[in-house]
């Protein structure tokens, strides 16, 4: 029995919850729910043959860099930082709570999931080259389409196990 | 405080704290050496030489001593050597290095403190745990007592009576005894690792309804986590008991880990202490595997030893069972009497009127469901001895044959008590046993199938269907035609709840003061839907929604329901309530509708809308969401 607490975090609106309802339920809404607090949801994922129970804390997205709350991210063993291709300054936001989280939950596993893959992104190809380039693990994904959704928990859950 | 101030000297050279104290030894051995060539005038040459003649030996010997004193290294090596003795020293003449000492050491203990608080409180627990937990039972001890002996008196009383109705009902005695008598029981337990929110372990009573372990534990501490954020005091402010319908959840904590066990009554304090006994010992055996914890749970599997022993069902007074003689009794006497029958019969025969209308009566009696008789004869003076099975719910063969106007000092009668499956006496038993409520009506037919129909509580409902069941002469049980007004209630509380909108002013996350009544009505109707659901085994989850109107840009709009969803959510845990609770802001509603036409993308941030917010669009709304646990399989089908 193995369990992992994971994060979703990021800024406001860029579909954390609708990556969690995309890999939990395999659902997509457009109607936009602002998260409040922290959701919480589970699905256990077989990898490499275990199965291993990911707890995820779908957190409230945040704007303002001040404002930031970090103290559900006590203990997590993995997050996703999520940001909305469409508009790029979440990319900031994300950068900054990527290391908020490391300092927070040490260096624990991540990435960096580029959503909203199906509509027309404001960020850049070269933008994301050069993140990747500096070693941030960058996934891109489409809740609406499900794209990359699985193979995104799937990746982090293996890196987990490795922990 | 002048000697406090003397020491401040002492503080502001770290480096030679000692020296002030130490150079004592070595300065006065300095005074007696340089003592005697100390007076001379040096301006002579000669008289320099001479000296140097005289003392060179001593010269040596005083500048080697000098550069004892000065060189640091040397110094503080022979400083070493002498530097407890000393401490001791001093500190038997006076208080003055306690007092020098004293706020340094103050100092070094809080910044260690404040550097790794755990340690200290890792250190700490298991000696300051039981001293705290003696104390509180002291001050709550002789309080107890006087609430035990009321318990215990009253449910002795109940006990002898519930004796009596196994007796009669032929009901397990300890069946009966859990109905009645449940005082507390404690149904499961989660061993809840702090700083994740994973569960290590969890184990539940048989027969409970259990949600995933892995959720609740998550929530729970997500919920102590909000509480904590919104109720921010000095201490943190940790809940240690939640109320969730009618069951409680107890936390008990420990340094990197947390026992929460769900309870339905109330536990003794005897529980709480063994409760925290076990956190204890639970923190200390697993304090390598907690610090070291990184999901696998693997390694507290063993613990459900120490769980499962919490586990506790606690019943008022369960009583002896009673000796198998006293139960065969009955048996035996019968047996006796109707082998002597026999031979009475044939012995005693005559034939007159009167004999033949007593045997007619005697038979037609015997016909009355639920009785049989067994044998009847007369003796040599004309006086009767009958014996008779009864059904314990037939009537009486007496009061039968008073009515056919025989004399009761004709005949001697002895009964002996047996289970008739006669339809009618089965409907009787069944009725009798179950206690089926006004407007439930009850129909049997030969087949075996009892069938119910009308309006119940689900408490009675399942619990009748389990008792008709075991009663014999019962081969089914059909419950469809029943409904549980409670059923009703729920979904008209429901509504309620669900029909109430909590209006905020302009800009503001604190519902207008108007609305103050209605929110009480809402709350409190849920903690009565809590109850009530609980009692059903049923779960509730609320959902929060929180809403703007349209006036000012879209990222304030979020901002204001979200926060106007945290005041409501904030409000039921202030109350004590441990309902999982989902909040949302939905930000002004149009921006929802543009949102859902475009996939959610460009929620217009930042931009200032045409559109003048009304005040009915400043609100909060719940929604209740009833959820069955996984056991009841029957309450599921009738809350369809
Ligand atoms: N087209 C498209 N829309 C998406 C996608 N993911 C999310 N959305 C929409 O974006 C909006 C915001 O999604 P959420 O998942 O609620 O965002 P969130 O990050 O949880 O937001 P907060 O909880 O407020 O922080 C919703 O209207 C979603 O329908 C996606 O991959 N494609
Ligand atoms: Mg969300």
């Amino acid at each position: 029995m193995i369990n992992k607490k994971v994060c979703m975090i990021g800024a406001f609106s860029v579909g954390k919850s609708a990556l969690v309802e995309r890999f939990v339920r395999s659902v997509f809404s457009d109607r936009y729910l602002s998260t409040v607090g922290v959701k919480i949801s589970k699905k256990t994922v077989n990898v490499d043959d275990t199965d291993l129970t990911v707890v995820l804390w779908d957190m409230e997205g945040k704007d303002d860099f001040a404002d930031v709350n970090m103290s559900y991210l006590r203990g997590a063993m993995g997050f996703f930082v999520v940001v909305d291709g469409t508009r790029k300054e979440t990319l900031d936001m994300a950068l900054h709570l990527r290391k908020l989280a490391l300092d927070k939950a040490g260096d624990i596993p991540h990435a960096m999931l580029i959503n909203k893959a199906d509509l027309k992104w404001e960020v850049t190809d070269d933008q994301l080259a050069s993140l990747e380039a500096t070693g941030i693990p960058i996934i891109r994904t489409s809740a609406k389409t499900g794209h990359a959704v699985e193979e995104a928990f799937v990746s982090l859950a293996r890196a987990m196990m490795k922990d | 405080m002048s000697d406090r101030a003397g020491s401040v000297s002492l503080n502001g050279e770290p480096e030679t704290p000692t020296l002030g104290e130490v150079p004592d030894i070595p300065a006065r051995t300095g005074e007696n050496t340089v003592a005697g060539a100390g007076p001379r005038p040096d301006g002579d040459p000669a008289f320099q030489r001479l000296r140097e003649l005289l003392f060179l030996r001593e010269m040596e010997l005083l500048r080697a001593l000098e550069k004892r004193l000065d060189d640091p290294v040397q110094h503080a090596r022979e400083t070493s050597e002498v530097i407890a003795e000393a401490v001791l020293l001093r500190a038997q003449k006076d208080n003055m290095l306690y007092t020098a000492l004293e706020p340094m050491a103050e100092k070094l203990f809080k910044e260690a403190l404040r550097r790794s608080p755990m340690d200290f409180v890792n250190a700490l627990f298991p000696i300051m745990g039981p001293a705290i937990r003696r104390s509180i039972a002291e001050t709550f001890r002789s309080m107890l007592e006087g609430f035990h002996k009321t318990v215990e008196l009253v449910f002795s009383w109940k006990g002898l009576r519930w004796r009596w109705e196994a007796l009669r009902t032929g009901m397990s005695f300890s069946e009966l005894v859990l109905l009645h008598t449940l005082l507390y029981r404690v149904e499961q337990i989660f061993f809840i690792h702090a700083e994740t929110g994973l569960v290590l372990n969890h184990v539940f009573d048989e027969g409970v309804a259990t949600q995933d372990a892995d959720m609740v534990s998550a929530m729970l501490t997500a919920i102590q986590d909000f509480a904590r954020d919104c109720f921010a005091s000095e201490q943190g402010g940790s809940l240690d008991s939640l109320q969730l319908g009618e069951f409680g959840i107890l936390v008990e904590r420990g340094t990197t880990a947390y026992l929460a066990c769900v309870v339905r009554g109330t536990v003794p304090l005897e529980f709480k202490q063994k409760l925290r006994d076990t956190m204890i010992a639970m923190q200390i055996k697993y304090a390598d595997d907690l610090n070291a914890f990184t999901g696998d749970s693997g390694k507290f599997a063993a613990s459900r030893w120490e769980l499962e022993d919490l586990l506790d069902t606690r019943l008022a007074d369960t009583g002896a069972p009673l000796p198998l003689w006293v139960k065969l009794m009955p048996m035996a006497v019968g047996l006796l009497l109707a082998a002597g029958a026999g031979y009475w019969w044939y012995e005693a025969r005559q034939r007159d009127i009167e004999r033949r209308y007593m045997e007619e009566s005697l038979v037609q009696v015997g016909k009355e469901p639920g009785i049989l008789l067994v044998e009847a004869r007369r003796d040599d003076v004309n006086h009767w001895e009958v014996i008779y099975q009864k059904d314990p719910l037939a009537k009486d063969p007496k009061t039968l044959l008073d009515a056919r106007g025989i004399d009761p000092g004709t005949y001697t009668m002895l009964l002996i008590p047996f289970v008739s499956y006669e339809t009618d006496m089965v409907t009787r038993r069944v009725k009798e046993r179950i206690d089926p409520p006004e407007n439930v009506s009850m129909e049997f037919d030969g087949d075996g199938t009892l069938r119910l129909r009308g309006k119940a509580s689900m408490g009675w409902i399942l619990q009748a269907r389990q008792e008709a069941l075991a009663l014999p002469g019962v081969e089914k049980v059909d419950m469809s035609g029943l409904t549980d007004p409670r059923i009703d209630e729920l979904k008209r509380m429901i509504a309620l709840v669900e029909g109430t909108v909590v209006e905020f002013p302009l800009g503001k996350d604190v519902p207008v003061p108007e609305d103050a009544g209605k929110l009480a009505r809402a709350m409190d109707t849920l903690s009565a839907i809590e109850k009530l659901a609980g009692g059903m085994n049923v779960s509730v989850n609320l959902t929060v929604y929180g809403h703007a109107d349209a006036t000012g840009n879209d990222k304030r709009n979020y901002e204001i329901s979200q926060a106007r969803a945290r005041t409501i959510a904030a409000m039921l845990y202030a109350r004590g309530s441990s309902m999982p609770i989902a909040m949302y802001g939905l930000g002004a509603d149009y921006a929802n509708r543009e949102g859902a036409e475009n996939g959610g993308k460009n929620h217009p941030r930042g931009e200032t809308s045409e559109y003048t917010g009304d005040r009915a669009s400043r609100k909060v709304e719940l929604k209740v969401h009833l959820a069955q646990l996984p056991s009841d399989a029957g309450v599921l089908n009738l809350l369809r």
